[in-house]
Protein backbone atom coordinates (compact mmCIF):
# COMPACT_ATOMS: atom_id res chain seq x y z
CA UNK A 1 0.00 0.00 0.00
CA UNK A 2 2.78 2.54 0.72
CA UNK A 3 4.48 1.88 -2.44
CA UNK A 4 0.79 2.93 -4.48
CA UNK A 5 0.68 6.44 -1.56
CA UNK A 6 4.37 7.41 -2.63
CA UNK A 7 3.36 7.20 -6.06
CA UNK A 8 0.25 9.32 -5.81
CA UNK A 9 2.23 11.53 -3.87
CA UNK A 10 5.19 11.55 -6.66
CA UNK A 11 2.55 11.99 -9.27
CA UNK A 12 0.66 14.85 -8.19
CA UNK A 13 3.88 17.14 -7.07
CA UNK A 14 4.82 16.43 -11.02
CA UNK A 15 2.10 17.38 -12.27
CA UNK A 16 2.56 21.20 -13.81
CA UNK A 17 -1.14 22.29 -13.16
CA UNK A 18 -1.11 21.77 -9.56
CA UNK A 19 1.83 23.78 -9.27
CA UNK A 20 0.43 26.54 -10.79
CA UNK A 21 -3.20 26.63 -9.73
CA UNK A 22 -2.89 25.26 -5.46
CA UNK A 23 0.63 26.90 -5.03
CA UNK A 24 1.59 29.96 -7.66
CA UNK A 25 -2.02 31.15 -8.02
CA UNK A 26 -2.70 31.86 -4.25
CA UNK A 27 0.57 33.23 -3.58
CA UNK A 28 0.45 35.79 -6.67
CA UNK A 29 -3.28 37.11 -4.97
CA UNK A 30 -2.05 37.18 -1.47
CA UNK A 31 0.82 39.82 -2.97
CA UNK A 32 -1.92 40.94 -4.78
CA UNK A 33 -4.22 41.76 -1.64
CA UNK A 34 -1.86 43.46 -0.04
CA UNK A 35 -0.89 46.26 -2.15
CA UNK A 36 -4.67 46.41 -3.00
CA UNK A 37 -5.51 46.84 0.49
CA UNK A 38 -2.32 48.43 1.26
CA UNK A 39 -0.05 46.67 3.80
CA UNK A 40 -0.43 48.77 6.42
CA UNK A 41 -4.02 48.33 6.72
CA UNK A 42 -6.40 46.57 8.98
CA UNK A 43 -9.51 44.37 7.77
CA UNK A 44 -12.68 44.97 9.73
CA UNK A 45 -12.43 43.24 13.18
CA UNK A 46 -8.80 45.22 13.32
CA UNK A 47 -7.15 42.42 12.39
CA UNK A 48 -4.07 43.43 9.41
CA UNK A 49 -4.58 42.97 6.38
CA UNK A 50 -1.34 41.11 5.72
CA UNK A 51 -2.07 38.48 8.56
CA UNK A 52 -5.54 38.03 7.11
CA UNK A 53 -4.75 37.36 3.36
CA UNK A 54 -2.14 35.16 4.99
CA UNK A 55 -4.49 32.88 6.37
CA UNK A 56 -7.08 33.31 3.69
CA UNK A 57 -4.93 32.88 0.81
CA UNK A 58 -3.67 29.42 2.31
CA UNK A 59 -6.57 28.06 2.88
CA UNK A 60 -7.74 28.96 -0.39
CA UNK A 61 -4.31 27.06 -1.68
CA UNK A 62 -4.85 24.04 0.28
CA UNK A 63 -8.81 23.83 -0.70
CA UNK A 64 -7.52 23.98 -4.24
CA UNK A 65 -4.99 21.21 -3.98
CA UNK A 66 -6.80 19.18 -2.00
CA UNK A 67 -10.30 19.41 -4.10
CA UNK A 68 -8.76 19.25 -7.75
CA UNK A 69 -5.93 16.53 -6.14
CA UNK A 70 -8.82 14.33 -5.33
CA UNK A 71 -12.03 14.95 -6.40
CA UNK A 72 -10.85 15.49 -9.92
CA UNK A 73 -8.54 12.64 -10.75
CA UNK A 74 -10.86 10.07 -8.98
CA UNK A 75 -13.80 11.19 -11.15
CA UNK A 76 -10.89 10.83 -14.55
CA UNK A 77 -9.74 7.66 -13.27
CA UNK A 78 -12.99 6.15 -12.75
CA UNK A 79 -13.30 6.68 -16.43
CA UNK A 80 -9.90 5.60 -17.59
CA UNK A 81 -10.67 2.03 -15.50
CA UNK A 82 -7.61 2.56 -13.31
CA UNK A 83 -10.23 2.46 -10.56
CA UNK A 84 -10.90 -1.20 -12.16
CA UNK A 85 -7.57 -2.39 -12.66
CA UNK A 86 -6.46 -1.78 -9.45
CA UNK A 87 -9.47 -3.72 -7.69
CA UNK A 88 -7.61 -6.54 -9.78
CA UNK A 89 -5.02 -5.86 -7.73
CA UNK A 90 -4.34 -7.69 -4.19
CA UNK A 91 -4.40 -3.96 -2.68
CA UNK A 92 -7.47 -3.55 -0.41
CA UNK A 93 -10.15 -1.31 -1.85
CA UNK A 94 -9.61 1.80 0.70
CA UNK A 95 -5.79 1.88 -0.37
CA UNK A 96 -6.83 3.93 -3.01
CA UNK A 97 -8.83 6.82 -1.33
CA UNK A 98 -6.25 6.55 1.43
CA UNK A 99 -3.65 7.18 -1.48
CA UNK A 100 -5.40 9.94 -2.44
CA UNK A 101 -6.14 11.31 1.08
CA UNK A 102 -2.19 10.91 1.68
CA UNK A 103 -1.50 12.50 -1.16
CA UNK A 104 -3.21 15.33 -1.11
CA UNK A 105 -2.05 15.99 2.74
CA UNK A 106 1.19 16.27 1.40
CA UNK A 107 1.01 18.73 -1.23
CA UNK A 108 -1.29 20.99 0.95
CA UNK A 109 2.31 22.09 2.90
CA UNK A 110 3.71 23.97 -0.26
CA UNK A 111 0.71 26.04 -0.79
CA UNK A 112 0.28 26.36 2.74
CA UNK A 113 4.58 26.93 3.05
CA UNK A 114 4.52 29.52 0.09
CA UNK A 115 1.80 31.85 1.50
CA UNK A 116 3.72 31.70 5.08
CA UNK A 117 7.05 32.63 3.65
CA UNK A 118 5.43 35.23 1.73
CA UNK A 119 3.72 36.71 4.73
CA UNK A 120 6.88 36.37 6.53
CA UNK A 121 8.69 38.68 4.03
CA UNK A 122 6.12 41.06 4.35
CA UNK A 123 6.02 41.42 8.14
CA UNK A 124 3.57 38.84 9.86
CA UNK A 125 5.21 38.70 13.01
CA UNK A 126 4.02 35.44 14.86
CA UNK A 127 6.11 33.71 17.34
CA UNK A 128 7.82 30.33 16.60
CA UNK A 129 4.92 28.55 18.67
CA UNK A 130 2.20 30.32 16.47
CA UNK A 131 3.64 30.09 13.23
CA UNK A 132 4.00 25.90 13.79
CA UNK A 133 0.37 25.82 16.01
CA UNK A 134 -1.00 27.68 12.40
CA UNK A 135 0.35 25.52 10.00
CA UNK A 136 -0.44 22.49 11.70
CA UNK A 137 -4.16 23.35 12.26
CA UNK A 138 -3.77 24.45 8.07
CA UNK A 139 -2.76 20.91 7.23
CA UNK A 140 -5.62 19.20 10.02
CA UNK A 141 -8.13 20.95 8.75
CA UNK A 142 -7.28 20.34 5.17
CA UNK A 143 -8.46 16.80 5.72
CA UNK A 144 -11.84 17.80 5.61
CA UNK A 145 -11.73 19.07 2.13
CA UNK A 146 -9.41 15.87 1.33
CA UNK A 147 -12.50 13.61 2.14
CA UNK A 148 -15.11 16.06 0.59
CA UNK A 149 -13.24 15.71 -2.73
CA UNK A 150 -13.59 11.97 -2.18
CA UNK A 151 -17.28 12.12 -2.36
CA UNK A 152 -17.24 15.09 -4.82
CA UNK A 153 -14.92 12.47 -6.79
CA UNK A 154 -17.43 9.41 -6.38
CA UNK A 155 -20.45 11.37 -7.12
CA UNK A 156 -19.33 13.76 -10.24
CA UNK A 157 -19.42 12.23 -13.93
CA UNK A 158 -16.23 12.65 -15.19
CA UNK A 159 -17.36 15.40 -17.68
CA UNK A 160 -18.89 17.59 -14.87
CA UNK A 161 -16.20 17.29 -11.94
CA UNK A 162 -14.47 20.05 -12.93
CA UNK A 163 -17.30 22.96 -13.15
CA UNK A 164 -19.11 21.45 -10.07
CA UNK A 165 -15.89 21.29 -8.23
CA UNK A 166 -15.27 24.77 -9.14
CA UNK A 167 -18.42 26.16 -8.32
CA UNK A 168 -18.45 24.36 -5.02
CA UNK A 169 -14.82 25.81 -4.23
CA UNK A 170 -16.42 29.59 -5.68
CA UNK A 171 -19.33 29.67 -3.18
CA UNK A 172 -17.08 27.93 0.10
CA UNK A 173 -14.32 30.83 -0.72
CA UNK A 174 -16.91 33.67 -1.71
CA UNK A 175 -19.41 33.18 1.53
CA UNK A 176 -16.19 32.10 3.70
CA UNK A 177 -14.23 34.98 3.93
CA UNK A 178 -11.27 34.36 1.39
CA UNK A 179 -11.41 37.71 -0.51
CA UNK A 180 -13.10 39.53 2.48
CA UNK A 181 -14.44 39.32 5.39
CA UNK A 182 -17.57 38.14 5.96
CA UNK A 183 -19.85 40.67 6.96
CA UNK A 184 -22.20 40.53 10.63
CA UNK A 185 -25.30 39.58 8.32
CA UNK A 186 -23.91 36.52 7.31
CA UNK A 187 -22.24 35.53 10.12
CA UNK A 188 -25.03 33.43 11.16
CA UNK A 189 -24.95 31.49 8.07
CA UNK A 190 -21.26 31.05 7.76
CA UNK A 191 -20.73 28.20 10.13
CA UNK A 192 -22.28 25.96 7.89
CA UNK A 193 -19.72 26.64 5.25
CA UNK A 194 -16.42 24.86 5.93
CA UNK A 195 -14.39 27.44 4.71
CA UNK A 196 -15.62 30.01 7.01
CA UNK A 197 -15.02 27.53 9.90
CA UNK A 198 -11.17 26.99 8.42
CA UNK A 199 -10.10 30.31 8.50
CA UNK A 200 -11.75 30.53 11.79
CA UNK A 201 -8.90 27.94 12.81
CA UNK A 202 -6.58 31.02 12.14
CA UNK A 203 -8.43 33.04 15.03
CA UNK A 204 -5.55 32.40 17.61
CA UNK A 205 -3.04 33.92 16.09
CA UNK A 206 -5.32 37.21 16.23
CA UNK A 207 -5.30 37.54 19.72
CA UNK A 208 -8.48 35.82 20.33
CA UNK A 209 -8.81 32.41 21.82
CA UNK A 210 -8.91 29.25 19.67
CA UNK A 211 -12.11 29.03 18.11
CA UNK A 212 -13.93 25.52 19.73
CA UNK A 213 -17.12 26.07 17.47
CA UNK A 214 -15.23 25.59 14.50
CA UNK A 215 -13.35 22.89 15.36
CA UNK A 216 -16.19 21.19 16.61
CA UNK A 217 -18.00 22.44 13.11
CA UNK A 218 -14.91 21.12 11.01
CA UNK A 219 -15.01 17.80 12.92
CA UNK A 220 -18.82 17.42 11.70
CA UNK A 221 -18.08 17.88 8.58
CA UNK A 222 -15.39 15.42 8.42
CA UNK A 223 -17.88 12.67 10.00
CA UNK A 224 -20.32 13.84 7.65
CA UNK A 225 -18.22 13.70 4.09
CA UNK A 226 -16.30 10.59 5.17
CA UNK A 227 -19.84 9.00 5.69
CA UNK A 228 -20.77 10.46 1.96
CA UNK A 229 -17.37 9.28 0.18
CA UNK A 230 -17.57 5.98 2.01
CA UNK A 231 -21.15 5.97 0.64
CA UNK A 232 -20.24 6.84 -2.96
CA UNK A 233 -17.58 4.62 -3.40
CA UNK A 234 -19.16 1.57 -2.27
CA UNK A 235 -22.40 2.67 -4.98
CA UNK A 236 -19.61 3.26 -7.49
CA UNK A 237 -17.79 -0.70 -6.73
CA UNK A 238 -21.16 -2.46 -7.16
CA UNK A 239 -21.33 -0.22 -10.51
CA UNK A 240 -17.88 -1.84 -11.48
CA UNK B 1 -6.70 -23.87 -2.62
CA UNK B 2 -8.93 -25.02 -5.11
CA UNK B 3 -11.95 -27.84 -3.91
CA UNK B 4 -9.59 -30.44 -4.97
CA UNK B 5 -11.40 -31.30 -8.27
CA UNK B 6 -8.80 -29.40 -10.20
CA UNK B 7 -11.41 -26.51 -11.29
CA UNK B 8 -9.54 -23.42 -11.88
CA UNK B 9 -12.53 -21.61 -12.20
CA UNK B 10 -16.65 -22.45 -12.52
CA UNK B 11 -19.32 -20.40 -13.51
CA UNK B 12 -23.10 -22.55 -12.04
CA UNK B 13 -26.14 -21.30 -13.34
CA UNK B 14 -25.13 -17.67 -13.14
CA UNK B 15 -27.31 -14.95 -14.38
CA UNK B 16 -26.84 -10.90 -14.76
CA UNK B 17 -29.22 -8.03 -15.99
CA UNK B 18 -28.72 -5.05 -16.45
CA UNK B 19 -32.05 -3.39 -16.43
CA UNK B 20 -33.85 -5.73 -18.77
CA UNK B 21 -31.20 -6.75 -20.30
CA UNK B 22 -29.98 -10.31 -20.15
CA UNK B 23 -26.59 -10.25 -20.01
CA UNK B 24 -25.12 -13.75 -19.11
CA UNK B 25 -28.05 -16.28 -19.10
CA UNK B 26 -27.77 -19.39 -16.83
CA UNK B 27 -24.16 -19.95 -17.83
CA UNK B 28 -22.46 -23.27 -16.57
CA UNK B 29 -19.03 -23.32 -17.29
CA UNK B 30 -16.07 -25.01 -15.39
CA UNK B 31 -12.29 -24.01 -16.84
CA UNK B 32 -9.14 -26.89 -16.01
CA UNK B 33 -5.72 -26.55 -15.25
CA UNK B 34 -3.98 -25.57 -17.91
CA UNK B 35 -6.08 -24.79 -20.86
CA UNK B 36 -5.73 -22.16 -22.85
CA UNK B 37 -9.72 -21.10 -23.85
CA UNK B 38 -11.02 -18.50 -26.23
CA UNK B 39 -14.34 -16.98 -25.76
CA UNK B 40 -15.70 -15.93 -28.77
CA UNK B 41 -19.31 -14.28 -29.55
CA UNK B 42 -20.50 -10.55 -31.39
CA UNK B 43 -20.86 -7.29 -29.42
CA UNK B 44 -23.23 -7.52 -26.69
CA UNK B 45 -22.70 -11.57 -26.39
CA UNK B 46 -21.67 -10.94 -22.79
CA UNK B 47 -17.79 -11.78 -23.26
CA UNK B 48 -17.28 -8.77 -20.97
CA UNK B 49 -19.81 -9.02 -18.76
CA UNK B 50 -18.76 -12.87 -17.86
CA UNK B 51 -15.57 -11.87 -17.40
CA UNK B 52 -16.14 -9.02 -14.92
CA UNK B 53 -18.25 -11.72 -13.04
CA UNK B 54 -15.71 -14.12 -12.86
CA UNK B 55 -13.36 -11.58 -11.76
CA UNK B 56 -15.46 -10.21 -8.75
CA UNK B 57 -15.69 -6.97 -10.86
CA UNK B 58 -19.51 -7.46 -10.47
CA UNK B 59 -21.77 -9.78 -8.43
CA UNK B 60 -24.21 -11.96 -10.73
CA UNK B 61 -28.31 -12.38 -10.02
CA UNK B 62 -28.38 -15.36 -9.64
CA UNK B 63 -25.83 -19.10 -9.24
CA UNK B 64 -22.65 -18.79 -8.09
CA UNK B 65 -18.92 -17.82 -9.51
CA UNK B 66 -16.10 -19.40 -8.17
CA UNK B 67 -12.18 -19.14 -8.65
CA UNK B 68 -9.92 -21.31 -7.04
CA UNK B 69 -12.60 -22.84 -4.90
CA UNK B 70 -13.05 -19.78 -3.21
CA UNK B 71 -14.81 -15.86 -4.39
CA UNK B 72 -12.85 -14.04 -6.94
CA UNK B 73 -11.69 -11.47 -4.45
CA UNK B 74 -9.94 -14.43 -2.86
CA UNK B 75 -8.20 -15.80 -5.85
CA UNK B 76 -7.30 -12.13 -6.87
CA UNK B 77 -5.60 -11.35 -2.85
CA UNK B 78 -3.95 -14.54 -3.01
CA UNK B 79 -2.18 -13.91 -6.25
CA UNK B 80 -3.81 -15.99 -8.52
CA UNK B 81 -4.92 -14.24 -11.04
CA UNK B 82 -4.10 -11.78 -13.53
CA UNK B 83 -5.88 -9.63 -15.75
CA UNK B 84 -6.05 -7.22 -18.50
CA UNK B 85 -9.30 -5.06 -19.26
CA UNK B 86 -10.69 -3.90 -22.25
CA UNK B 87 -11.41 -1.31 -19.83
CA UNK B 88 -8.81 -1.21 -17.62
CA UNK B 89 -6.88 1.89 -17.40
CA UNK B 90 -3.80 3.05 -16.46
CA UNK B 91 -2.27 5.81 -14.03
CA UNK B 92 -0.99 9.13 -15.44
CA UNK B 93 1.70 10.85 -14.84
CA UNK B 94 4.48 8.08 -14.06
CA UNK B 95 6.41 6.20 -16.14
CA UNK B 96 5.92 2.93 -17.77
CA UNK B 97 8.71 0.94 -15.17
CA UNK B 98 7.10 2.63 -12.46
CA UNK B 99 3.68 1.62 -13.28
CA UNK B 100 4.91 -2.11 -13.77
CA UNK B 101 7.19 -1.96 -10.23
CA UNK B 102 3.82 -0.63 -8.95
CA UNK B 103 2.08 -3.94 -10.06
CA UNK B 104 5.23 -6.27 -8.96
CA UNK B 105 5.45 -4.74 -5.79
CA UNK B 106 1.61 -5.57 -4.82
CA UNK B 107 1.59 -8.42 -6.00
CA UNK B 108 1.41 -11.39 -3.48
CA UNK B 109 4.24 -13.42 -5.55
CA UNK B 110 5.32 -10.69 -7.85
CA UNK B 111 8.17 -11.05 -10.10
CA UNK B 112 10.87 -8.59 -10.46
CA UNK B 113 9.83 -5.46 -12.60
CA UNK B 114 12.52 -5.82 -14.76
CA UNK B 115 11.87 -9.03 -16.18
CA UNK B 116 8.28 -8.39 -16.36
CA UNK B 117 9.27 -5.62 -19.18
CA UNK B 118 10.90 -8.06 -20.96
CA UNK B 119 8.25 -10.32 -21.02
CA UNK B 120 5.90 -7.84 -22.11
CA UNK B 121 8.18 -6.24 -24.42
CA UNK B 122 8.57 -2.97 -23.30
CA UNK B 123 11.95 -2.55 -22.14
CA UNK B 124 12.55 -0.07 -24.37
CA UNK B 125 9.84 2.27 -23.46
CA UNK B 126 10.13 1.98 -19.71
CA UNK B 127 11.19 5.24 -19.44
CA UNK B 128 8.35 7.08 -21.02
CA UNK B 129 5.42 8.63 -19.57
CA UNK B 130 2.39 6.53 -19.22
CA UNK B 131 0.23 9.00 -21.04
CA UNK B 132 2.36 9.59 -23.85
CA UNK B 133 1.81 5.88 -25.53
CA UNK B 134 0.24 4.24 -28.38
CA UNK B 135 -2.80 2.57 -28.41
CA UNK B 136 -0.71 -0.67 -28.78
CA UNK B 137 2.12 0.05 -25.98
CA UNK B 138 -0.82 0.96 -23.98
CA UNK B 139 -2.16 -2.94 -24.46
CA UNK B 140 1.52 -4.02 -23.85
CA UNK B 141 1.52 -2.27 -20.60
CA UNK B 142 -1.97 -3.78 -19.84
CA UNK B 143 -0.44 -7.22 -20.26
CA UNK B 144 2.47 -6.54 -18.31
CA UNK B 145 0.34 -5.45 -15.34
CA UNK B 146 -1.60 -8.83 -16.10
CA UNK B 147 1.63 -11.11 -15.74
CA UNK B 148 3.60 -9.02 -12.76
CA UNK B 149 3.57 -11.91 -10.57
CA UNK B 150 2.91 -15.82 -10.65
CA UNK B 151 -0.78 -16.25 -11.20
CA UNK B 152 -2.37 -19.30 -12.26
CA UNK B 153 -4.81 -18.11 -14.12
CA UNK B 154 -4.63 -15.16 -16.80
CA UNK B 155 -7.47 -13.15 -17.85
CA UNK B 156 -7.51 -11.01 -21.02
CA UNK B 157 -10.45 -8.88 -22.37
CA UNK B 158 -9.32 -8.57 -26.25
CA UNK B 159 -5.69 -8.13 -25.55
CA UNK B 160 -4.63 -7.32 -29.30
CA UNK B 161 -7.30 -4.49 -29.62
CA UNK B 162 -5.00 -1.88 -31.39
CA UNK B 163 -1.87 -3.73 -31.93
CA UNK B 164 -0.56 -3.92 -35.53
CA UNK B 165 0.44 -7.08 -37.03
CA UNK B 166 3.74 -7.81 -36.16
CA UNK B 167 3.15 -6.60 -32.68
CA UNK B 168 0.22 -9.08 -32.11
CA UNK B 169 2.78 -11.88 -32.87
CA UNK B 170 5.20 -10.87 -30.78
CA UNK B 171 1.86 -10.84 -27.94
CA UNK B 172 0.21 -14.22 -29.26
CA UNK B 173 4.37 -15.95 -28.34
CA UNK B 174 4.53 -14.15 -24.80
CA UNK B 175 0.95 -15.23 -24.36
CA UNK B 176 1.74 -18.96 -25.34
CA UNK B 177 5.13 -18.89 -22.77
CA UNK B 178 2.53 -18.06 -20.52
CA UNK B 179 0.42 -21.13 -21.33
CA UNK B 180 3.79 -23.58 -22.11
CA UNK B 181 4.53 -22.72 -18.30
CA UNK B 182 1.34 -24.10 -17.19
CA UNK B 183 -0.68 -21.54 -16.79
CA UNK B 184 -4.67 -21.46 -17.83
CA UNK B 185 -5.20 -18.59 -20.06
CA UNK B 186 -9.02 -17.22 -20.88
CA UNK B 187 -9.53 -15.00 -23.31
CA UNK B 188 -12.38 -13.29 -25.54
CA UNK B 189 -11.60 -11.92 -28.83
CA UNK B 190 -12.93 -11.20 -32.44
CA UNK B 191 -10.26 -12.74 -34.25
CA UNK B 192 -11.45 -15.78 -34.97
CA UNK B 193 -8.33 -16.91 -35.98
CA UNK B 194 -6.65 -15.98 -32.70
CA UNK B 195 -9.21 -18.64 -31.60
CA UNK B 196 -8.03 -20.73 -33.80
CA UNK B 197 -4.91 -20.91 -33.75
CA UNK B 198 -4.17 -20.34 -30.14
CA UNK B 199 -6.86 -21.74 -27.82
CA UNK B 200 -7.49 -25.43 -27.17
CA UNK B 201 -10.52 -24.62 -26.15
CA UNK B 202 -13.31 -22.04 -27.80
CA UNK B 203 -16.48 -21.16 -26.16
CA UNK B 204 -18.80 -19.10 -27.90
CA UNK B 205 -21.27 -17.30 -26.17
CA UNK B 206 -24.46 -16.08 -28.09
CA UNK B 207 -27.00 -13.39 -25.89
CA UNK B 208 -25.38 -14.79 -22.78
CA UNK B 209 -25.65 -18.06 -23.37
CA UNK B 210 -22.85 -20.53 -24.13
CA UNK B 211 -24.13 -22.49 -27.83
CA UNK B 212 -21.12 -23.97 -28.16
CA UNK B 213 -17.77 -25.66 -26.15
CA UNK B 214 -15.33 -27.43 -27.72
CA UNK B 215 -11.88 -27.73 -29.68
CA UNK B 216 -11.96 -25.38 -32.54
CA UNK B 217 -12.27 -28.49 -34.94
CA UNK B 218 -15.34 -29.51 -32.73
CA UNK B 219 -16.89 -26.01 -33.43
CA UNK B 220 -16.08 -26.23 -37.39
CA UNK B 221 -17.90 -29.86 -37.36
CA UNK B 222 -20.61 -28.94 -35.60
CA UNK B 223 -21.17 -26.00 -38.16
CA UNK B 224 -20.54 -28.25 -40.91
CA UNK B 225 -17.05 -28.01 -41.54
CA UNK B 226 -17.02 -28.38 -44.81
CA UNK B 227 -18.64 -27.16 -48.42
CA UNK B 228 -19.97 -29.22 -51.17
CA UNK B 229 -20.16 -26.90 -54.11
CA UNK B 230 -21.18 -28.29 -57.71
CA UNK B 231 -23.17 -27.96 -60.99
CA UNK B 232 -25.97 -29.80 -62.38
CA UNK B 233 -26.71 -30.03 -65.49
CA UNK B 234 -29.97 -31.17 -67.59
CA UNK B 235 -28.17 -32.09 -70.11
CA UNK B 236 -26.42 -34.80 -68.44
CA UNK B 237 -29.59 -36.48 -67.27
CA UNK B 238 -31.01 -37.07 -64.01
CA UNK B 239 -34.04 -34.44 -62.18
CA UNK B 240 -33.00 -32.49 -59.59
CA UNK B 241 -34.10 -34.58 -56.09
CA UNK B 242 -33.59 -32.22 -53.49
CA UNK B 243 -35.02 -35.04 -51.12
CA UNK B 244 -31.95 -37.30 -52.34
CA UNK B 245 -29.29 -34.13 -51.65
CA UNK B 246 -30.50 -33.76 -48.12
CA UNK B 247 -30.40 -37.35 -47.45
CA UNK B 248 -26.86 -37.70 -48.05
CA UNK B 249 -24.46 -38.59 -45.35
CA UNK B 250 -23.50 -35.59 -43.04
CA UNK B 251 -25.81 -33.08 -44.55
CA UNK B 252 -26.52 -30.64 -42.35
CA UNK B 253 -27.17 -27.33 -45.14
CA UNK B 254 -28.60 -27.40 -48.61
CA UNK B 255 -28.80 -24.55 -50.79
CA UNK B 256 -29.93 -24.77 -54.34
CA UNK B 257 -30.46 -22.22 -57.03
CA UNK B 258 -31.43 -22.51 -60.86
CA UNK B 259 -30.66 -20.44 -63.83
CA UNK B 260 -32.64 -19.83 -66.42
CA UNK B 261 -30.76 -22.60 -68.96
CA UNK B 262 -31.97 -25.28 -66.29
CA UNK B 263 -28.73 -25.61 -64.40
CA UNK B 264 -29.04 -25.99 -60.74
CA UNK B 265 -26.04 -24.86 -58.60
CA UNK B 266 -25.50 -26.75 -55.46
CA UNK B 267 -24.25 -25.61 -52.06
CA UNK B 268 -24.19 -28.12 -49.16
CA UNK B 269 -22.82 -27.82 -45.58
CA UNK B 270 -21.46 -31.26 -44.47
CA UNK B 271 -19.89 -32.62 -41.56
CA UNK B 272 -18.63 -35.60 -43.73
CA UNK B 273 -18.14 -34.61 -47.17
CA UNK B 274 -16.11 -37.91 -48.36
CA UNK B 275 -18.75 -39.95 -47.35
CA UNK B 276 -21.34 -37.48 -49.10
CA UNK B 277 -19.21 -37.00 -52.68
CA UNK B 278 -18.94 -40.85 -52.45
CA UNK B 279 -23.25 -40.76 -52.25
CA UNK B 280 -23.22 -38.56 -54.90
CA UNK B 281 -21.75 -40.67 -57.51
CA UNK B 282 -23.45 -43.80 -56.35
CA UNK B 283 -26.81 -42.27 -56.55
CA UNK B 284 -25.88 -41.53 -60.87
CA UNK B 285 -25.48 -38.02 -60.64
CA UNK B 286 -23.01 -36.32 -62.49
CA UNK B 287 -21.49 -33.37 -60.53
CA UNK B 288 -19.84 -30.61 -62.44
CA UNK B 289 -17.21 -28.44 -61.01
CA UNK B 290 -17.22 -30.19 -58.06
CA UNK B 291 -15.50 -28.51 -55.42
CA UNK B 292 -14.84 -29.04 -51.57
CA UNK B 293 -13.72 -26.33 -49.06
CA UNK B 294 -13.00 -26.13 -45.35
CA UNK B 295 -15.46 -23.35 -43.65
CA UNK B 296 -12.88 -20.85 -41.77
CA UNK B 297 -14.01 -20.62 -37.80
CA UNK B 298 -15.47 -17.40 -38.88
CA UNK B 299 -18.17 -19.27 -41.11
CA UNK B 300 -18.46 -21.84 -38.17
CA UNK B 301 -18.94 -18.78 -35.92
CA UNK B 302 -21.89 -17.35 -37.87
CA UNK B 303 -23.51 -20.75 -38.85
CA UNK B 304 -23.39 -21.58 -35.28
CA UNK B 305 -25.07 -17.82 -34.00
CA UNK B 306 -27.36 -18.02 -36.95
CA UNK B 307 -29.14 -21.24 -36.17
CA UNK B 308 -29.50 -20.24 -32.85
CA UNK B 309 -31.18 -17.12 -34.02
CA UNK B 310 -33.30 -18.68 -36.04
CA UNK B 311 -33.89 -21.50 -33.64
CA UNK B 312 -35.02 -18.23 -31.08
CA UNK B 313 -37.55 -16.90 -33.54
CA UNK B 314 -39.11 -20.38 -33.92
CA UNK B 315 -39.31 -20.89 -30.13
CA UNK B 316 -40.85 -17.40 -30.33
CA UNK B 317 -43.73 -17.97 -33.12
CA UNK B 318 -44.85 -20.94 -31.52
CA UNK B 319 -44.87 -19.34 -28.02
CA UNK B 320 -47.43 -17.39 -29.78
Amino acid sequence: MTTLIKLEILRTLRNKRYLMFTVLYPALLYVFFISAYGSGGTVAGGVSVKSYFMVSMATFGAVGAVLTGSAQRISLERKSGWTRQLRLTALPGRAYTLGKIASCAVTTLPAIAVVFVIGAIEGVDLTAVQWLGLAAALWLGSFVFAALGVALGYAAQPDAVQPVVMIVYMLMALFGGTWFPVGDSLKTYARFNPVYDYNQLASFIHGQSVAGSAIAALAGFLALFTAAAAYLYRKDAQQA
Amino acid sequence: MGTGTGEVAAFRNVSKSYGRVKAVNGLDLVLRPGETVALLGPNGAGKSSSLDLLLGLREPDSGTVELFGGTPREAITAGRVGAMLQSGGLMSDVKVRELVALACKVHPKGHAPDEVLRTAGITEIADRRVDKLSGGQEQRVRFALAVAGANDLIVLDEPTTGMDVSVRRQFWAAMRAQADAGRTVLFATHYLEEADSIADRVLVLHKGRLIADGSSAEIKAKAGARRIGFELHPSDGGALDEALLRALPGTVGLDVSTRADGVHTVRIRSTDADAGVAALYKAGLYPRGLEVTTLGLEQAFLTITGEKDKDDEEAEASAR
